[in-house]
């Protein structure tokens, strides 16, 4: 361990020197590897395709796959849904059964794709298709569509950015009162990559930590919601609640702070996987990935492009800022050992 | 509320839920093989609600000439778990059927809980109501069944239509199970709702009616939940999935506002 020193390790040296602002980490902005492409670039879909569709049913990625079919009357689309962990669990049930029916999975979170990869379903990514996504967000056989990242809302007439620490493991040793919801699916996430990144010890300690000082809510909108009220001085909770809030309400006092390459700030994506070798399967993904249906994602949803290029959801701070943790996102769906940790520190 | 479900509006289900009519077991427990041919057995199920008019008449009386100890409202759900009309409805109409439910637990508290005539009568008034529109459903469910409806072309796995009227199916199902003792399915229901539905709506009503979304994530994690395992009183739970559902209809005007100024996605 001592000899491996990660690029974490240097920031929080530098973090301790008081020099952070002289680091020069990537951000989201660095390593663009290809341009944004349009819609009006890619061929026609023709054929027919099935798609399994997880979660976020009822929401835009309907809108998207609408508008998708409409502009390709030649693509004839049948698209179930479902939980996206019980879809990722029925196709490779229909796999090992030898009726494999899904050409393509559109998942709301990686953890599931991870589990359908694992079972050798999905088939390789275009190296061109693939330089298009932001660094550190290219994998061999899925691709990031949109994501979400973990932020800390805090009270504006009560606190300025300054007074946040910008490392998460930092934040039990503030005298700052919390608001976190721990049986939201995002926070146990965020745990997840807390104790892949940092150990399952100081994770424990962690939460300890924070469990005198956190208040619990029933969901991250209420936790944003506490901090507006000034209930607590800041939360744990995705970026979209805060944006969402304050385009309702611009007056509200709240604002998003930000950690740097730690778990306090993990970006996690829905993607996209090809499960048959017919073309169609993968040109359909080169559509999620235009610039419009990224640019539709991040100014409806306030979702976070996944292409190189595309601009980022109103209200986040800038590229060079956002941070997120080196972590191969797949990784998110061993949560057992987390849900464990959780009820072993009493906050679950 | 119960009185809003009527025979017409249980046509708008009739073609998904036919289809997919089975003898397999549904959460009342195995249903017959009547509901596959349910034209022929309609004057059955017409004399399931005479049984049962006539039951609650015998009841009603005996509570109101001897008080809550002369009536033994069990058997008014052993005879709702007995007739057929049961699983005909509940693969008919699942708010018809969640009414009935409701019903039943409605008169048997008011009896129980000695809360006088009036409202004993008021109850009486209102289940049999729900089981008229339950019969009223099967009859549309019949004919649609006779000319050999089916669900074909709905894609798979969708339960389709507007999310918030998913969402308030979904709640009322949540009535049913907890009226029938399956708490752990009542509360797994309630959470999935929450993630695979509401979740994908609050986004945009965070926008129109922040309080309005904390409010409901507060029903959907905690309160709701909380008296599921609790085993709350039917007429509890009923009626805080009532005033869910008064939310979610502002909800449903606030989305459809929302829908106007939003953009295409190309």
């Amino acid at each position: 361990m001592c000899s491996d020193v990660t690029r974490r390790d240097v920031v929080r040296a530098l973090g301790a020197l008081g020099i952070m602002g002289a680091l020069p980490l990537p951000g989201l902005a660095a390593g663009r590897g290809g341009a944004p492409f349009s819609v009006e670039s890619l061929p026609a879909l023709e054929g027919e395709l099935t798609l399994y569709l997880g979660r976020g049913e009822g929401g835009l990625y309907e809108d998207v796959i609408n508008a998708i079919r409409d502009r390709n009357p030649g693509l004839s689309l049948q698209v179930r849904r479902g939980p996206t962990v019980a879809l990722a669990n029925t196709i490779v049930a229909e796999a090992e059964a030898g009726v494999r029916q899904a050409d393509l999975f559109w998942a709301v979170d990686s953890g599931s794709l991870g589990l359908v990869s694992d079972a050798g379903l999905a088939q390789p990514v275009p190296e061109a298709l693939g330089a298009g996504l932001r660094e550190g967000f290219r994998y061999d056989n899925w691709v990031p569509v949109s994501g979400r990242i973990r932020t800390l809302p805090f009270n504006s007439d009560r606190l300025s950015l300054e007074q946040i620490p910008e490392d998460i493991m930092a934040l039990p040793e503030t005298d700052l009162s919390v608001g976190w919801a721990p049986a939201y699916g995002s926070f146990q996430s965020f745990i997840t990559a807390m104790r892949l990144l940092e150990g399952e010890k100081a994770t424990r300690e962690w939460l300890l930590g924070m469990k005198a000082r956190a208040r619990q809510d029933a969901g991250e909108f209420g936790v944003v919601m506490g901090v507006s009220r000034g209930e607590v001085d800041l939360g744990l909770a995705n970026h979209y609640y805060t944006l969402r809030l304050l385009s309702g309400q611009p007056d509200a006092p709240v604002a998003l702070a930000m950690t740097r390459d730690d778990a306090g700030s993990l970006l996690n994506a829905s993607g996209a996987m090809a499960l048959s070798e017919r073309p169609v399967a993968m040109d359909f993904i080169r559509y999620l990935l235009t610039t419009e249906v990224q640019s539709y994602l991040a100014r409806e949803a306030y979702e976070i492009p996944m292409v190189s290029g595309v601009e980022l959801p109103e209200g986040l701070p800038s590229e060079d800022r956002i941070q997120p943790p080196e972590l191969e996102l797949t990784r998110l769906a061993d949560m057992r050992p987390t849900l464990d940790l959780m009820r072993d520190a009493g906050v679950l | 509320m119960r009185k809003r479900f009527t025979a017409v509006t249980g046509a708008l289900a009739l073609a998904v839920s036919v289809g997919f009519a089975s003898t397999s077991a549904l959460a009342s427990g195995e249903i017959g093989e009547h509901v596959q041919n349910l034209k022929s057995n309609l004057g059955t199920y017409e004399q399931d609600v005479g049984r049962f008019t006539d039951r609650l008449d015998t009841m009603a009386s005996a509570y109101a000439e001897n008080g809550p100890d002369a009536v033994e409202t069990d058997q008014l759900i052993e005879l709702w778990e007995e007739v057929k009309l049961h699983a005909a409805v509940e693969v008919t109409y699942v708010p018809v059927y969640a009414s009935i439910w409701q019903g039943i637990y409605g008169f048997k508290e008011a009896v129980d809980n000695d809360s006088g005539i009036e409202r004993v009568r008021a109850e009486k008034a209102a289940l049999e109501a729900a089981l008229w529109q339950g019969l009223g459903a099967v009859k549309m469910a019949s004919k649609h069944q006779a000319s050999g409806g089916s669900n074909k072309g709905q894609e798979a796995g969708s339960a389709g239509g507007d999310p918030v009227d998913r969402i308030i199916t979904n709640l009322e199902k949540v009535t049913v199970e907890h009226a029938e003792g399956e708490t752990e399915e009542a509360t797994e229901l309630v959470h999935d709702t929450y993630m695979e539905i509401f979740e994908g709506i609050e986004g945009a009503l965070i926008e129109q009616d922040a309080e309005l979304v904390e409010s409901l994530e507060k029903d959907f994690n905690v309160t709701l939940p909380q008296q599921l395992e609790k085993g709350a009183p039917v007429s509890e739970v009923t009626a805080q999935v009532d005033a869910m559902k008064e939310k979610l209809s502002r909800a449903q005007e606030l989305l459809q506002k929302a829908e106007e100024s939003q953009g295409d996605v190309f």
